[in-house]
């Protein structure tokens, strides 16, 4: 390893004071992508900033009509929770197909939105069930937190404490997953909810999760998987790589989209 | 892995301005996303450094960009090499022509081959195509800013031919 400073510091203001210097400091939450890259020599921040003693980002708890989890949940305790399968069953699901144990005993959810990889599972689910991101700043719509290829809104010195979700009346994720990596080279997250019905795609677009619109509109009329007969999807528009060239994606995308509404149809929700 | 990339821009300028500014290590310098520097380094030839930032990679290229085929104002050729130390390499070459466009305008046609090795292309295989549009499609929304105003018409990646040893 190169030299680098490393602080662990005590409080979230703390966390972002260091971070507001502008000197190319990283957060650490679960460090699934952040120290694989360190080791390769691909990034060689000065300074480390350790979120782990935080203990003001765990937690899982309903709220009212929201479910509330804290950014540095990881999957592995998003994926157990008896608080979000009561909830929202269908993101435990999503927990729990997250790379492999390893991955999910440390990786957070935090971590991997702020990240947003456009092969990564929770940005689908999020846009599809609309949720907030509450950050030491503010709080931002999944509509609106987005921005393209490893781009969100958040600022410099801005760091997610929680995620909430507002409780749909059905939910499913399907995802065709890369048999090595377990990365999505699809994934198709579904929600029928507060508002509305919301389709999110993860893994196959250019630049990062999207919505669906076309299949929003189907199954808002009815949701069913014929509901989606013949709706295509632009292939000039998908993602080729060694994996998976545009084409497939594109078929791909619609097999998925079939799969999560019926184990959306098929679940069970509690109000 | 080699990527093929092709595009056309229309921009809101005469062939001779949008010509001028092509050759210009100013405003190259600004529409080249993270360069840092860009200075000339003999005839048609300059020098410089750029920072690829996407995603958690951030690392600093260091290399040469030369220009050659020149038939002003209509066509050239502008080539890079540069090399990230241990995170890897890159090379290619676009082919760059203008054409005169409604209004008064220029339609910029440029088509791209490029060469990208070592640990950044290995690592990130899956990534490449996507960047490599996210980069060109950058570089030419500033240009055209830069030269007063314009549209990207078209923008593609074509198939990479990622050759063996590609990690998910």
């Amino acid at each position: 390893m190169y030299a680098f400073d490393y602080q662990r510091p005590s409080t979230v203001s703390e966390a972002a004071a260091l971070l507001s210097d502008g000197s190319g400091a990283k957060l650490l939450a679960g460090g699934q992508t952040l120290i694989p890259t360190m080791k390769q020599r691909l990034a060689s921040p000065p300074l480390v900033v350790d979120l782990r003693g935080l203990s003001e980002l765990k937690g899982i708890e309903r709220a009212g009509d929201r479910l509330v989890i804290g950014a540095l949940s990881t999957h592995a305790e998003v994926a157990e929770s008896s608080v979000v399968a009561a909830a929202i069953p269908g993101l435990c699901k999503v927990a729990e197909s997250i790379g492999d144990p390893h991955v999910r005993n440390r990786g957070t959810i935090g971590g991997s939105l702020a990240n947003n990889d456009p092969a990564a599972d929770y940005p689908a689910a999020v846009l599809a069930l609309g949720a907030t991101l509450h950050t030491n700043k503010r709080e931002i719509a999944a509509d609106d937190f987005f921005q393209g290829l490893f781009t969100t809104a958040l600022e410099e010195d801005e760091i997610i404490t929680r995620v909430s979700f507002p409780i749909p009346e059905r939910f499913a994720y399907a995802k065709f997953p890369n048999p090595a990596s377990r990365y999505a080279m699809v994934g198709v997250a579904v929600a029928k909810g507060p508002q509305g019905v919301r389709v999110a795609v993860t893994g196959a677009g250019q630049n990062g999760v999207f919505r669906a619109t076309d299949m929003e509109a189907a199954l808002a009329n009815s949701f069913t998987p014929d509901a989606l007969k013949g709706i295509s999807v632009d292939p000039s528009l998908m993602n080729s790589d060694i994996h998976a060239d545009a084409n497939y994606r594109a078929h791909l995308v619609t097999v998925m989209a079939r799969r999560a509404v019926e184990a959306a149809a098929a679940s069970l929700s509690t109000a | 892995m080699a990527v093929n990339m092709s595009g056309e821009v229309v921009l809101a300028a005469d062939r001779e301005r949008v010509w001028a500014m092509l050759n210009d290590p100013e405003v190259l310098k600004i529409c080249i996303p993270g360069c840092e520097t860009f200075e000339p380094d003999g005839e048609n030839a300059f020098r410089a450094v750029a920072r690829v930032k996407i995603g958690p990679v951030n690392a600093r290229f260091k290399g040469k960009v030369t220009l050659s085929d020149i038939d002003a104002p209509n066509s050239y050729k502008i080539s890079g090499e540069g090399e990230g130390g241990v995170a890897g390499f890159a090379k290619g070459g676009a082919a760059v022509r203008l054409e005169p466009a409604e209004d008064g305008g220029t339609r910029l046609i440029y088509d791209v081959e490029a060469n990208a090795g070592g640990k950044i292309a290995q690592l990130g295989s899956r990534l490449i195509n996507s960047v490599a549009k996210k980069n060109a499609d950058n570089f030419f929304t500033k240009f055209a800013e830069a030269v007063g105003g314009g549209t990207i018409v078209a923008s593609e990646v074509e198939e990479a031919n990622l050759g063996a040893g590609g990690m998910p």
